[in-house]
Protein backbone atom coordinates (compact mmCIF):
# COMPACT_ATOMS: atom_id res chain seq x y z
CA UNK A 1 0.00 0.00 0.00
CA UNK A 2 1.01 3.49 -1.14
CA UNK A 3 2.50 5.85 2.03
CA UNK A 4 0.10 7.42 3.69
CA UNK A 5 2.42 10.58 4.47
CA UNK A 6 -0.12 13.83 3.93
CA UNK A 7 -3.02 12.13 2.70
CA UNK A 8 -4.94 13.21 5.49
CA UNK A 9 -5.09 16.43 7.73
CA UNK A 10 -6.98 17.57 11.18
CA UNK A 11 -8.79 20.15 9.61
CA UNK A 12 -10.37 21.38 13.19
CA UNK A 13 -9.94 20.92 16.96
CA UNK A 14 -11.50 22.49 19.67
CA UNK A 15 -11.80 21.56 23.71
CA UNK A 16 -14.75 22.42 26.32
CA UNK A 17 -14.67 24.57 29.19
CA UNK A 18 -11.38 23.09 31.38
CA UNK A 19 -9.68 22.62 34.79
CA UNK A 20 -13.51 22.39 37.19
CA UNK A 21 -16.47 21.64 35.79
CA UNK A 22 -18.92 20.64 37.86
CA UNK A 23 -21.91 21.69 35.76
CA UNK A 24 -21.32 19.51 32.80
CA UNK A 25 -21.93 15.79 32.43
CA UNK A 26 -18.94 13.89 30.71
CA UNK A 27 -20.98 13.30 27.40
CA UNK A 28 -21.84 17.56 28.28
CA UNK A 29 -18.14 18.19 27.91
CA UNK A 30 -17.47 16.22 25.07
CA UNK A 31 -20.30 18.00 22.75
CA UNK A 32 -19.18 21.17 24.24
CA UNK A 33 -15.74 20.38 22.10
CA UNK A 34 -17.28 18.75 19.38
CA UNK A 35 -19.11 21.45 18.95
CA UNK A 36 -15.71 24.30 19.08
CA UNK A 37 -14.10 21.95 16.95
CA UNK A 38 -16.90 21.77 14.34
CA UNK A 39 -16.89 25.74 14.63
CA UNK A 40 -13.14 25.85 14.36
CA UNK A 41 -13.19 24.01 10.89
CA UNK A 42 -16.16 25.50 9.46
CA UNK A 43 -18.28 22.52 9.70
CA UNK A 44 -21.46 21.31 10.63
CA UNK A 45 -22.58 17.90 12.43
CA UNK A 46 -24.22 17.05 8.84
CA UNK A 47 -20.71 17.35 7.16
CA UNK A 48 -19.32 14.58 9.62
CA UNK A 49 -19.48 10.89 8.92
CA UNK A 50 -17.90 8.95 11.70
CA UNK A 51 -17.14 9.56 15.51
CA UNK A 52 -14.43 7.93 17.34
CA UNK A 53 -14.22 8.32 21.02
CA UNK A 54 -12.36 6.49 23.97
CA UNK A 55 -14.20 3.83 25.46
CA UNK A 56 -13.65 4.59 29.26
CA UNK A 57 -13.69 6.99 31.50
CA UNK A 58 -11.99 7.44 35.35
CA UNK A 59 -15.57 7.30 36.45
CA UNK A 60 -18.21 4.28 36.22
CA UNK A 61 -19.77 5.28 33.24
CA UNK A 62 -18.67 4.30 30.25
CA UNK A 63 -18.99 6.38 26.87
CA UNK A 64 -18.66 4.46 24.01
CA UNK A 65 -19.26 6.43 20.26
CA UNK A 66 -22.91 5.52 19.62
CA UNK A 67 -23.71 7.58 23.15
CA UNK A 68 -21.96 10.19 21.87
CA UNK A 69 -23.40 10.61 17.96
CA UNK A 70 -26.57 9.68 19.66
CA UNK A 71 -26.40 13.36 21.39
CA UNK A 72 -24.85 15.11 18.59
CA UNK A 73 -27.46 13.54 16.20
CA UNK A 74 -25.51 11.75 13.59
CA UNK A 75 -25.83 8.38 12.55
CA UNK A 76 -22.85 7.47 11.70
CA UNK A 77 -20.84 5.25 8.26
CA UNK A 78 -18.23 4.53 10.52
CA UNK A 79 -17.83 4.55 14.84
CA UNK A 80 -15.84 3.08 17.12
CA UNK A 81 -14.82 3.37 20.43
CA UNK A 82 -10.72 2.73 21.39
CA UNK A 83 -8.93 1.41 24.71
CA UNK A 84 -5.38 1.94 24.58
CA UNK A 85 -5.51 4.52 26.88
CA UNK A 86 -3.40 7.60 26.99
CA UNK A 87 -2.11 5.99 23.89
CA UNK A 88 -5.67 6.50 22.50
CA UNK A 89 -5.73 9.98 21.38
CA UNK A 90 -3.00 9.83 18.76
CA UNK A 91 -4.23 6.22 17.91
CA UNK A 92 -7.55 8.12 17.31
CA UNK A 93 -6.34 10.13 14.69
CA UNK A 94 -4.49 7.17 12.86
CA UNK A 95 -7.48 4.69 13.06
CA UNK A 96 -8.97 7.72 11.25
CA UNK A 97 -7.09 8.30 8.32
CA UNK A 98 -6.56 4.45 8.11
CA UNK A 99 -11.06 3.77 7.94
CA UNK A 100 -10.78 6.90 5.84
CA UNK A 101 -8.04 5.50 3.47
CA UNK A 102 -10.26 2.06 3.43
CA UNK A 103 -13.68 3.72 2.16
CA UNK A 104 -15.58 3.58 5.15
CA UNK A 105 -15.91 6.93 5.97
CA UNK A 106 -15.06 10.83 4.65
CA UNK A 107 -14.93 12.91 7.70
CA UNK A 108 -14.12 12.10 11.30
CA UNK A 109 -14.86 13.43 14.82
CA UNK A 110 -11.89 11.65 17.13
CA UNK A 111 -13.48 12.99 20.87
CA UNK A 112 -12.52 11.95 24.20
CA UNK A 113 -13.50 13.77 27.77
CA UNK A 114 -13.92 13.19 31.44
CA UNK A 115 -14.58 14.63 34.63
CA UNK A 116 -11.26 13.58 37.09
CA UNK A 117 -11.80 16.24 39.17
CA UNK A 118 -15.13 16.53 39.97
CA UNK A 119 -16.57 13.17 39.60
CA UNK A 120 -16.47 11.05 42.56
CA UNK A 121 -14.55 8.14 41.25
CA UNK A 122 -14.82 5.05 42.91
CA UNK A 123 -12.30 3.78 45.17
CA UNK A 124 -8.97 2.30 44.30
CA UNK A 125 -8.33 -1.22 45.60
CA UNK A 126 -12.54 -1.89 45.99
CA UNK A 127 -13.30 -5.42 44.52
CA UNK A 128 -10.91 -8.53 44.35
CA UNK A 129 -7.65 -8.76 42.45
CA UNK A 130 -4.09 -10.72 43.15
CA UNK A 131 -0.60 -9.75 42.56
CA UNK A 132 -0.59 -5.89 43.32
CA UNK A 133 -3.55 -4.65 45.72
CA UNK A 134 -2.46 -7.14 48.32
CA UNK A 135 1.04 -5.42 48.36
CA UNK A 136 0.04 -2.21 48.30
CA UNK A 137 0.47 -1.35 44.40
CA UNK A 138 -2.32 1.12 43.41
CA UNK A 139 -2.85 3.71 41.29
CA UNK A 140 -0.45 5.08 37.91
CA UNK A 141 2.07 6.76 39.63
CA UNK A 142 2.88 3.72 41.61
CA UNK A 143 3.54 1.49 38.05
CA UNK A 144 5.02 4.39 36.17
CA UNK A 145 7.55 5.24 39.16
CA UNK A 146 9.53 1.68 38.97
CA UNK A 147 10.84 3.19 35.42
CA UNK A 148 12.26 6.13 36.94
CA UNK A 149 13.63 4.15 39.92
CA UNK A 150 15.70 2.32 37.53
CA UNK A 151 16.31 4.54 35.14
CA UNK A 152 17.73 6.38 37.85
CA UNK A 153 20.02 3.52 38.90
CA UNK A 154 21.16 2.44 35.47
CA UNK A 155 21.58 5.90 33.96
CA UNK A 156 21.91 8.49 37.09
CA UNK A 157 18.70 10.17 36.50
CA UNK A 158 18.43 12.77 39.30
CA UNK A 159 15.59 14.63 40.77
CA UNK A 160 16.98 17.86 39.67
CA UNK A 161 16.43 16.48 35.89
CA UNK A 162 12.97 15.94 36.55
CA UNK A 163 11.99 18.95 38.07
CA UNK A 164 13.37 20.84 34.91
CA UNK A 165 10.39 19.18 33.10
CA UNK A 166 8.19 20.18 36.27
CA UNK A 167 9.51 23.70 36.08
CA UNK A 168 9.43 23.75 32.14
CA UNK A 169 5.56 22.75 31.62
CA UNK A 170 4.90 25.79 34.47
CA UNK A 171 6.52 28.55 32.70
CA UNK A 172 4.62 27.28 29.51
CA UNK A 173 1.20 27.10 31.13
CA UNK A 174 1.66 30.71 32.75
CA UNK A 175 1.97 31.71 29.04
CA UNK A 176 -1.53 29.90 28.26
CA UNK A 177 -4.80 31.41 29.82
CA UNK A 178 -6.81 28.24 30.14
CA UNK A 179 -3.99 26.18 32.13
CA UNK A 180 -4.81 25.36 35.62
CA UNK A 181 -1.90 25.86 37.00
CA UNK A 182 -0.96 29.67 37.21
CA UNK A 183 1.33 30.11 40.03
CA UNK A 184 5.08 30.43 39.69
CA UNK A 185 7.06 27.20 40.33
CA UNK A 186 10.56 26.95 41.09
CA UNK A 187 12.90 24.06 41.34
CA UNK A 188 13.05 24.47 44.76
CA UNK A 189 8.75 24.26 45.20
CA UNK A 190 9.34 21.07 42.98
CA UNK A 191 11.91 19.93 45.38
CA UNK A 192 9.41 20.35 48.54
CA UNK A 193 6.57 19.21 47.30
CA UNK A 194 5.31 16.15 49.17
CA UNK A 195 5.76 12.42 48.11
CA UNK A 196 3.29 10.55 46.16
CA UNK A 197 4.98 7.56 45.47
CA UNK A 198 8.81 7.90 45.53
CA UNK A 199 10.24 8.45 43.33
CA UNK A 200 7.34 10.86 41.98
CA UNK A 201 6.97 13.65 44.15
CA UNK A 202 3.24 15.33 44.04
CA UNK A 203 4.71 18.02 40.74
CA UNK A 204 6.19 14.83 38.84
CA UNK A 205 1.86 13.78 38.34
CA UNK A 206 -0.28 15.41 35.63
CA UNK A 207 -3.43 16.96 37.18
CA UNK A 208 -6.53 15.34 37.17
CA UNK A 209 -9.09 17.82 35.52
CA UNK A 210 -12.85 18.18 33.73
CA UNK A 211 -12.64 18.59 30.32
CA UNK A 212 -12.73 16.97 26.45
CA UNK A 213 -10.92 17.68 23.45
CA UNK A 214 -12.46 16.87 19.75
CA UNK A 215 -9.95 16.62 16.59
CA UNK A 216 -11.55 16.72 12.95
CA UNK A 217 -9.22 14.53 9.98
CA UNK A 218 -10.24 14.19 6.67
CA UNK A 219 -8.46 13.85 3.43
CA UNK A 220 -5.53 16.51 2.22
CA UNK A 221 -7.68 16.92 -0.73
CA UNK A 222 -11.14 18.02 1.01
CA UNK A 223 -8.55 19.87 3.85
CA UNK A 224 -8.04 22.30 0.60
CA UNK A 225 -10.83 23.56 0.53
CA UNK A 226 -12.22 24.20 4.06
CA UNK A 227 -11.47 27.61 6.32
CA UNK A 228 -8.58 26.28 8.41
CA UNK A 229 -5.10 25.81 6.83
CA UNK A 230 -4.62 22.55 7.25
CA UNK A 231 -2.52 20.51 9.10
CA UNK A 232 -0.86 17.52 7.85
CA UNK A 233 -0.56 14.19 9.17
CA UNK A 234 3.02 13.06 8.10
CA UNK A 235 4.12 10.74 9.96
CA UNK A 236 2.54 7.88 12.44
CA UNK A 237 3.35 5.21 14.48
CA UNK A 238 2.20 3.06 16.98
CA UNK A 239 3.47 0.14 19.19
CA UNK A 240 2.43 -1.55 22.47
CA UNK A 241 4.75 -2.81 25.06
CA UNK A 242 2.45 -5.59 25.76
CA UNK A 243 4.29 -7.64 27.96
CA UNK A 244 3.93 -5.13 30.59
CA UNK A 245 6.07 -2.55 31.75
CA UNK A 246 7.36 -5.89 34.38
CA UNK A 247 8.70 -7.30 31.46
CA UNK A 248 12.49 -6.88 30.04
CA UNK A 249 13.91 -3.51 29.69
CA UNK A 250 9.92 -2.05 28.70
CA UNK A 251 10.30 0.28 31.95
CA UNK A 252 13.10 2.71 30.64
CA UNK A 253 12.35 1.56 26.91
CA UNK A 254 8.63 2.58 26.23
CA UNK A 255 6.56 1.35 22.83
CA UNK A 256 8.08 4.66 22.19
CA UNK A 257 10.89 3.42 20.47
CA UNK A 258 8.99 1.75 18.08
CA UNK A 259 6.10 4.01 17.55
CA UNK A 260 8.42 6.69 16.96
CA UNK A 261 10.90 4.89 14.48
CA UNK A 262 7.55 4.21 12.45
CA UNK A 263 6.12 7.47 12.40
CA UNK A 264 10.08 9.07 11.35
CA UNK A 265 10.01 6.97 8.85
CA UNK A 266 6.87 7.56 7.19
CA UNK A 267 7.60 11.31 7.57
CA UNK A 268 10.94 10.96 6.28
CA UNK A 269 12.66 12.87 8.93
CA UNK A 270 14.66 12.64 11.68
CA UNK A 271 14.56 14.34 15.44
CA UNK A 272 16.72 17.18 13.99
CA UNK A 273 13.20 17.91 11.71
CA UNK A 274 11.34 18.80 14.68
CA UNK A 275 10.08 22.21 15.66
CA UNK A 276 8.14 21.41 18.66
CA UNK A 277 7.57 18.23 20.95
CA UNK A 278 3.86 17.82 22.51
CA UNK A 279 4.67 14.56 24.80
CA UNK A 280 2.21 12.85 27.16
CA UNK A 281 3.34 13.96 30.34
CA UNK A 282 1.40 11.49 32.97
CA UNK A 283 4.56 11.73 34.66
CA UNK A 284 7.62 13.75 33.91
CA UNK A 285 9.66 10.84 33.89
CA UNK A 286 7.41 9.47 30.79
CA UNK A 287 7.91 12.30 29.01
CA UNK A 288 11.84 12.50 29.67
CA UNK A 289 11.77 8.48 28.30
CA UNK A 290 9.63 9.51 25.93
CA UNK A 291 11.96 11.87 24.02
CA UNK A 292 14.76 9.32 24.39
CA UNK A 293 13.17 6.85 22.41
CA UNK A 294 12.34 9.38 19.67
CA UNK A 295 15.68 9.77 19.39
CA UNK A 296 16.12 13.39 20.43
CA UNK A 297 19.14 12.21 22.44
CA UNK A 298 20.37 8.64 23.67
CA UNK A 299 18.92 6.27 25.98
CA UNK A 300 20.32 7.70 29.32
CA UNK A 301 20.55 10.90 28.39
CA UNK A 302 17.33 12.38 28.52
CA UNK A 303 18.08 14.22 32.40
CA UNK A 304 20.72 16.38 30.84
CA UNK A 305 19.25 16.73 27.71
CA UNK A 306 15.57 18.34 29.56
CA UNK A 307 17.88 20.35 31.75
CA UNK A 308 19.10 23.79 31.13
CA UNK A 309 15.94 25.30 28.87
CA UNK A 310 16.31 23.17 26.18
CA UNK A 311 12.58 22.10 26.27
CA UNK A 312 11.30 25.67 27.31
CA UNK A 313 10.07 27.91 25.15
CA UNK A 314 13.05 29.62 23.45
CA UNK A 315 15.19 26.63 23.38
CA UNK A 316 16.21 23.45 21.23
CA UNK A 317 12.62 21.70 21.44
CA UNK A 318 10.29 23.67 22.57
CA UNK A 319 8.01 20.95 24.74
CA UNK A 320 4.62 21.08 26.17
CA UNK A 321 3.77 24.91 25.35
CA UNK A 322 0.33 24.83 26.54
CA UNK A 323 1.87 23.52 30.37
CA UNK A 324 0.95 20.04 29.16
CA UNK A 325 -0.84 17.75 31.59
CA UNK A 326 1.37 18.59 34.64
CA UNK A 327 0.32 22.04 34.50
CA UNK A 328 -2.69 22.56 31.85
CA UNK A 329 -4.81 20.44 31.77
CA UNK A 330 -5.35 16.33 31.65
CA UNK A 331 -7.37 14.96 28.70
CA UNK A 332 -5.58 11.95 28.44
CA UNK A 333 -3.40 13.32 25.42
CA UNK A 334 -5.96 14.68 23.02
CA UNK A 335 -5.10 18.43 24.27
CA UNK A 336 -1.43 17.46 23.12
CA UNK A 337 -3.11 17.35 19.21
CA UNK A 338 -4.82 20.30 19.95
CA UNK A 339 -1.88 22.65 20.77
CA UNK A 340 0.43 20.87 17.91
CA UNK A 341 -2.00 22.10 15.55
CA UNK A 342 -2.42 25.57 17.28
CA UNK A 343 1.38 25.72 17.18
CA UNK A 344 1.49 24.94 12.78
CA UNK A 345 -1.13 27.37 12.49
CA UNK A 346 0.39 30.25 14.57
CA UNK A 347 -2.01 30.85 16.79
CA UNK A 348 -0.18 30.39 20.23
CA UNK A 349 0.63 34.04 20.72
CA UNK A 350 2.89 34.42 23.41
CA UNK A 351 3.60 30.59 23.82
CA UNK A 352 4.22 30.46 19.91
CA UNK A 353 7.46 28.43 18.60
CA UNK A 354 8.74 30.90 15.78
CA UNK A 355 8.15 29.71 12.60
CA UNK A 356 6.84 26.03 13.67
CA UNK A 357 6.74 23.98 10.86
CA UNK A 358 6.85 20.59 11.96
CA UNK A 359 5.41 18.71 15.38
CA UNK A 360 5.60 15.54 17.32
CA UNK A 361 3.27 14.38 19.53
CA UNK A 362 2.61 11.21 21.83
CA UNK A 363 0.52 9.13 23.56
CA UNK A 364 1.56 6.62 26.11
CA UNK A 365 -0.99 4.48 28.79
CA UNK A 366 -2.89 1.42 29.05
CA UNK A 367 -0.45 0.75 32.49
CA UNK A 368 2.44 2.17 30.62
CA UNK A 369 2.64 -0.41 27.67
CA UNK A 370 0.42 1.78 24.59
CA UNK A 371 2.05 3.98 22.69
CA UNK A 372 1.12 6.05 20.01
CA UNK A 373 2.96 8.86 17.42
CA UNK A 374 1.83 11.57 15.15
CA UNK A 375 4.73 14.21 13.41
CA UNK A 376 2.16 16.64 12.11
CA UNK A 377 3.09 19.18 9.14
CA UNK A 378 1.76 22.83 8.07
CA UNK B 1 -12.75 -13.95 61.96
CA UNK B 2 -9.45 -11.95 61.41
CA UNK B 3 -8.54 -8.57 61.86
CA UNK B 4 -5.93 -7.95 58.93
CA UNK B 5 -7.01 -4.58 57.20
CA UNK B 6 -5.47 -4.90 53.78
CA UNK B 7 -6.55 -6.66 50.57
CA UNK B 8 -6.54 -10.33 50.70
CA UNK B 9 -5.96 -11.85 46.87
CA UNK B 10 -8.56 -13.60 45.10
CA UNK B 11 -7.06 -16.49 43.78
CA UNK B 12 -8.17 -17.56 40.05
CA UNK B 13 -8.69 -20.87 38.40
CA UNK B 14 -4.95 -20.27 36.90
CA UNK B 15 -3.58 -19.26 40.60
CA UNK B 16 -5.26 -21.49 42.47
CA UNK B 17 -2.35 -23.68 42.76
CA UNK B 18 0.34 -20.92 43.66
CA UNK B 19 -1.54 -19.47 46.37
CA UNK B 20 -2.06 -23.18 47.88
CA UNK B 21 1.76 -23.49 47.49
CA UNK B 22 2.48 -20.12 49.47
CA UNK B 23 -0.02 -20.94 52.20
CA UNK B 24 2.54 -23.94 53.12
CA UNK B 25 5.19 -21.53 52.98
CA UNK B 26 6.78 -22.73 49.61
CA UNK B 27 7.03 -20.74 46.11
CA UNK B 28 6.49 -22.69 43.43
CA UNK B 29 5.81 -21.47 39.54
CA UNK B 30 4.67 -23.43 36.70
CA UNK B 31 7.26 -24.45 34.72
CA UNK B 32 6.62 -25.54 30.74
CA UNK B 33 7.03 -29.34 29.94
CA UNK B 34 8.26 -28.19 26.25
CA UNK B 35 10.70 -25.36 26.64
CA UNK B 36 11.16 -25.29 30.41
CA UNK B 37 10.93 -21.62 31.08
CA UNK B 38 9.52 -20.76 34.05
CA UNK B 39 6.78 -18.51 33.93
CA UNK B 40 5.04 -15.90 35.90
CA UNK B 41 2.25 -14.77 36.40
CA UNK B 42 0.22 -18.34 36.49
CA UNK B 43 -1.56 -18.77 32.72
CA UNK B 44 -2.73 -22.03 30.91
CA UNK B 45 -0.14 -21.62 28.40
CA UNK B 46 4.06 -20.56 27.96
CA UNK B 47 4.29 -17.29 27.78
CA UNK B 48 7.50 -18.18 25.48
CA UNK B 49 6.38 -21.18 23.53
CA UNK B 50 2.48 -21.47 24.03
CA UNK B 51 2.74 -24.81 24.89
CA UNK B 52 0.16 -26.09 27.50
CA UNK B 53 2.13 -28.79 29.18
CA UNK B 54 3.30 -27.73 32.32
CA UNK B 55 4.16 -28.90 36.38
CA UNK B 56 4.08 -26.74 39.37
CA UNK B 57 7.78 -26.32 40.54
CA UNK B 58 9.02 -25.25 43.85
CA UNK B 59 11.72 -22.62 42.89
CA UNK B 60 14.68 -21.32 45.31
CA UNK B 61 13.11 -18.05 46.30
CA UNK B 62 16.64 -15.81 45.74
CA UNK B 63 15.63 -12.92 43.78
CA UNK B 64 16.89 -9.37 43.30
CA UNK B 65 15.38 -6.01 43.31
CA UNK B 66 14.61 -5.06 40.00
CA UNK B 67 13.18 -1.76 40.92
CA UNK B 68 10.91 -0.32 43.66
CA UNK B 69 8.80 2.35 44.75
CA UNK B 70 7.95 3.75 48.53
CA UNK B 71 4.72 5.02 48.67
CA UNK B 72 3.88 8.01 51.53
CA UNK B 73 0.10 7.87 51.23
CA UNK B 74 -2.30 5.12 51.91
CA UNK B 75 -4.83 3.91 48.83
CA UNK B 76 -6.27 1.73 50.61
CA UNK B 77 -6.90 2.22 54.42
CA UNK B 78 -5.27 -1.13 55.42
CA UNK B 79 -1.80 0.54 54.64
CA UNK B 80 -2.18 3.69 56.98
CA UNK B 81 -0.37 2.34 59.74
CA UNK B 82 2.61 0.76 57.48
CA UNK B 83 3.65 3.78 55.81
CA UNK B 84 6.44 4.37 53.81
CA UNK B 85 6.19 1.24 52.68
CA UNK B 86 8.19 -0.71 49.63
CA UNK B 87 6.59 -2.43 46.87
CA UNK B 88 9.02 -3.53 44.49
CA UNK B 89 9.38 -5.55 41.39
CA UNK B 90 11.62 -8.84 42.05
CA UNK B 91 13.00 -10.59 39.27
CA UNK B 92 13.75 -14.53 40.65
CA UNK B 93 17.04 -16.63 39.69
CA UNK B 94 14.89 -18.23 37.95
CA UNK B 95 13.94 -15.38 35.77
CA UNK B 96 10.26 -14.92 36.27
CA UNK B 97 9.23 -11.27 37.76
CA UNK B 98 6.76 -10.81 40.01
CA UNK B 99 5.57 -7.65 42.49
CA UNK B 100 5.60 -8.04 46.09
CA UNK B 101 6.77 -6.19 49.38
CA UNK B 102 10.50 -5.80 50.24
CA UNK B 103 10.77 -6.34 54.27
CA UNK B 104 13.06 -6.28 56.84
CA UNK B 105 15.02 -3.05 56.37
CA UNK B 106 14.29 0.15 56.11
CA UNK B 107 12.74 1.51 53.03
CA UNK B 108 15.89 3.57 52.47
CA UNK B 109 18.06 0.88 52.21
CA UNK B 110 16.40 -0.64 49.70
CA UNK B 111 18.29 -0.78 46.08
CA UNK B 112 17.87 -1.55 42.85
CA UNK B 113 19.67 -5.01 42.54
CA UNK B 114 19.76 -5.91 45.84
CA UNK B 115 19.69 -9.77 46.62
CA UNK B 116 16.32 -10.79 48.62
CA UNK B 117 14.84 -14.18 49.43
CA UNK B 118 11.54 -15.34 50.09
CA UNK B 119 9.92 -14.95 53.30
CA UNK B 120 6.23 -15.84 53.83
CA UNK B 121 3.90 -13.65 55.51
CA UNK B 122 0.02 -15.54 56.99
CA UNK B 123 -2.15 -13.11 56.44
CA UNK B 124 -5.44 -15.02 57.53
CA UNK B 125 -6.00 -18.78 58.24
CA UNK B 126 -6.14 -19.48 54.56
CA UNK B 127 -3.59 -16.94 52.99
CA UNK B 128 0.10 -16.27 53.06
CA UNK B 129 1.65 -13.87 50.87
CA UNK B 130 4.74 -14.27 49.58
CA UNK B 131 7.15 -11.38 50.28
CA UNK B 132 11.37 -10.62 50.31
CA UNK B 133 13.82 -9.50 52.29
CA UNK B 134 17.59 -8.94 52.33
CA UNK B 135 19.50 -11.51 51.71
Amino acid sequence: MASLKDKYAIVGVGHSALGKVPELSDYGLQVMAVKAALDDAGLTKNDVDAVITHSHLLGAVRVHHQNLSERLGIDTAFGVSLSAGGATSCLMVQVAAAAIEAGFCKTVLCVHGDKGATRKTPGRGEGGGEFGPEYGLYGAAGQHAFGLTRHMHEYGTTHDHMGAIAVACRKHAQLNPVAAMQADMTLEDYHNSRWIVWPFHLFDCCLRSDGAAAVIVTSAERARDMKQKPVHVMGMGRANNSRGYIHGDHMTELGAKESGAHAFAMAGLTPKDIDTAQIYDCFTYILMATLEDYGFCKKGEGGPFVSGGRIELGGELPTNTSGGMLSECYIEGMLQIVEGVRQLRGECGPRQVKDAETAIISGNGGNAVCHSTLILRN
Amino acid sequence: MSDYAKPIPTPSEDSQPYWEAARNHELKLQQCAACSAFRFPPAAVCSECTSDAYEWKPVSGKARVFSFVIYHRAYHPGFKEELPYVVAVIELDEGPRMLSNVIGCKPEEVRCDMPVEVAFEDITDEMTLPKFRPA
